[in-house]
């Protein structure tokens, strides 16, 4: 296959994190290039964890994570995200005192590229936000704030995007739109994009592989057209 | 020009407006854009006040002033400053009641060490022998003088203050407050940003400090107490903790009532003032911040930009 010889952006090997002694993710081992790689998963699968961990928010207590070749296992979360590593939380990914424009603005404190120039890239991804640029991050719609978080971290100008089910609570309509988003931003940009998602169908769409977790345990990560219901069954425990 | 309708209650009136300005507007940097609640004002305006008294009255200098203010006031800065980068180190990864018992031990912690040295200090029996660095006549001309000296330093303070917010590095302070685990994969370090706010900050309430010094020309660990921690947070609070004019407004509506409109211009019986006044000040300030935390915890000023933006937004 030719994704195999692409270069790994991120390689995962035998990690484990997780809250206060609790261990919620258990030797987890993969590869990530660039591409959509999908986390599925229930409710606590560790979808959260996993992409917190890799963010470098929360501690791993086991194993290494690799990025670009280099192991920034314990670099302080700062440092991740100056080398290339954006990420856009579950929740609260805006900073709600700050105006959509501060916002993005706080986001391109790094990089080496234009300001301006890359607020209007952002502005040409997500046209609703160029109005709302001086509303207050608080006082915006959940798809709204979406946008923002995601516009937010595009600033940093990263190499690998880490997306915690972006699409959660949203409307069909918002969902689709999302989706094509996220496909554009890898296509367009050269991005490789780790998202997290409970919402297989619509993931498996955009996905160019998949890994399952299970209560922090992962089914071999493979190509999303391969995916199998049984598979997906049997990682959602249904 | 004469000043006559200056008395020397209405300079000290002014000249305690115009310190506890300053220091809540220092204030304003560290609650009310980064979130965090310095319970330990006091301590770095302490430092600041006897560092420089002790050094001015203590040690020989070979030259006199104004070099020895200004030798003296710069080392006393320094030492705030430095105090400050200690406390900003402890309290780096620790929440809002974490934050409120360092900073408040700290505080106190100044006041036993200056009560306990009172062979540096003068401890309870406090320290005379500081004076203003230059001499154009009266006390009384002096003073309006010193005064005039620390209203351009708070006017800096001031200025310092609207720029930050208007910097990358203001931004930075909010986000920090707003979201801080966000803020920590921003890709700058978010606990130097707060590291380098205590130490300026710390810095320039020491040398309000020792201003402070100059002007009451007497040191007293009376002084190292909470009230002027009190004073700041009331006024900033009642003003506004997210606008820059907040602690102005604050101040002049705390502070300038009681020790300008109260202390020289009401009619009242003179041992009020040194008796039940500096009490009922105390709990008044206590009870503005009590009653304007539960009713309007934005203050007068209200909340950062959301009011006038969401006017603008929606035409009201
Ligand atoms: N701060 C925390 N402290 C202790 N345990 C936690 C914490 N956060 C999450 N957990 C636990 O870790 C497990 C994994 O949670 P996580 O949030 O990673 O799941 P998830 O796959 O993201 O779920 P969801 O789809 O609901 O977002 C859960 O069992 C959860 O209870
Ligand atoms: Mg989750």
């Amino acid at each position: 296959m030719s994704e195999e010889a692409l270069p790994a952006v991120l390689e995962v090997a035998g990690l484990r994190s997780g809250y206060h002694g609790v261990t919620v993710l258990k030797d987890l081992d993969f590869t990530v290039r660039n591409e959509i790689f999908t986390v599925l998963g229930a409710n606590g699968a560790g979808k959260t964890t996993l992409l917190a961990t890799l963010a470098r928010l929360i501690p791993l207590t086991a194993g290494t994570i690799r990025f670009q070749g280099e192991d920034v296992s314990a670099l302080a979360p700062y440092r991740t995200a100056a080398r290339g590593i954006g990420y856009v939380p579950q929740e609260s990914g805006t900073f709600a005192d700050l105006t959509v424009l501060e916002n993005l603005k706080i986001g391109g404190m790094i990089g080496q590229r234009s300001r301006e120039e890359r607020i209007a890239e952002v502005f040409d991804l997500f046209p609703v936000l160029r109005k709302l640029q001086a509303q207050t991050a608080g006082t915006l719609s959940g798809g709204e704030s979406r946008m923002v978080a995601c516009g937010r971290a595009l600033m940093q100008d990263p190499k690998l995007l880490l997306l915690d089910e972006p699409t959660a609570g949203l409307s069909p309509l918002y969902v689709d739109l999302f989706f094509d988003k996220i496909k554009e931003i890898h296509e367009t940009r050269g991005v490789a994009i780790v998202l997290a998602e409970q919402n297989a169908t619509k993931a498996l769409e955009v996905a160019d592989r998949v890994m399952v977790l299970s209560l922090g345990q992962a089914f071999a990560a493979q190509d999303a057209a391969e995916v199998t219901t049984q598979q997906l069954k049997e990682g959602y425990r249904i | 020009m004469t000043f006559d309708f200056l008395d020397s209650f209405l300079i000290t009136g002014l000249f305690s407006v115009v310190m506890v300005t300053g220091l809540a507007l220092l204030l304003h940097l560290q609650l009310g854009l980064t979130r965090i609640a310095n319970f330990g004002v006091v301590g770095f305006w302490g430092i600041g006040m006897y560092v420089f008294g002790v050094l001015y009255v203590k040690v020989d200098w070979s030259f006199g002033d104004p070099y020895q203010f200004l030798v003296c006031a710069a080392i006393a800065t320094i030492a705030s400053g430095l105090a400050g980068l200690l406390v900003g180190w402890l309290i780096a990864d620790l929440d809002t009641d974490g934050v409120l018992v360092v900073t408040l031990g700290f505080a106190t912690a100044v006041q036993l060490v200056a009560t306990a040295q009172d062979d540096i200090t003068g401890g309870a029996r406090g320290m005379g022998g500081l004076d203003f660095p230059f001499d154009i006549g009266k006390v009384k001309d002096n003073e309006l003088l010193w005064l005039g000296f620390t209203m351009a330093v708070v006017a800096g303070i001031l200025f310092y203050v609207w720029r930050v917010h208007r910097s990358p590095y203001g931004r930075h302070l909010i986000a920090v407050g707003a979201n801080e685990r966000l803020a920590r994969s921003l890709g700058k370090s978010t606990s130097r940003t707060k590291l380098w706010l205590f130490v300026i900050a710390s810095a320039a309430m020491g040398l309000l400090g020792a201003m402070n010094g100059v002007m009451v020309r007497f040191l007293d660990i009376g002084n190292l107490g909470i009230d002027i921690t009190l004073a700041a947070m009331a006024g900033l609070i009642l003003g506004g903790t997210a606008r820059v004019w907040g602690a102005v407004v604050g101040v002049f509506l705390t502070v300038g009532v009681f020790d300008i409109v109260i202390q020289s211009y009401l009619p009242l019986p003179r041992e009020w003032y040194t008796q039940a006044i500096p009490v009922m000040r105390e709990a008044i300030f206590g009870l503005t911040l009590i009653i304007v935390l539960l009713f309007r915890p934005y203050g007068i000023l209200g909340d950062m930009r959301r009011d006038s933006l969401m006017r603008k937004i929606h035409g009201r």
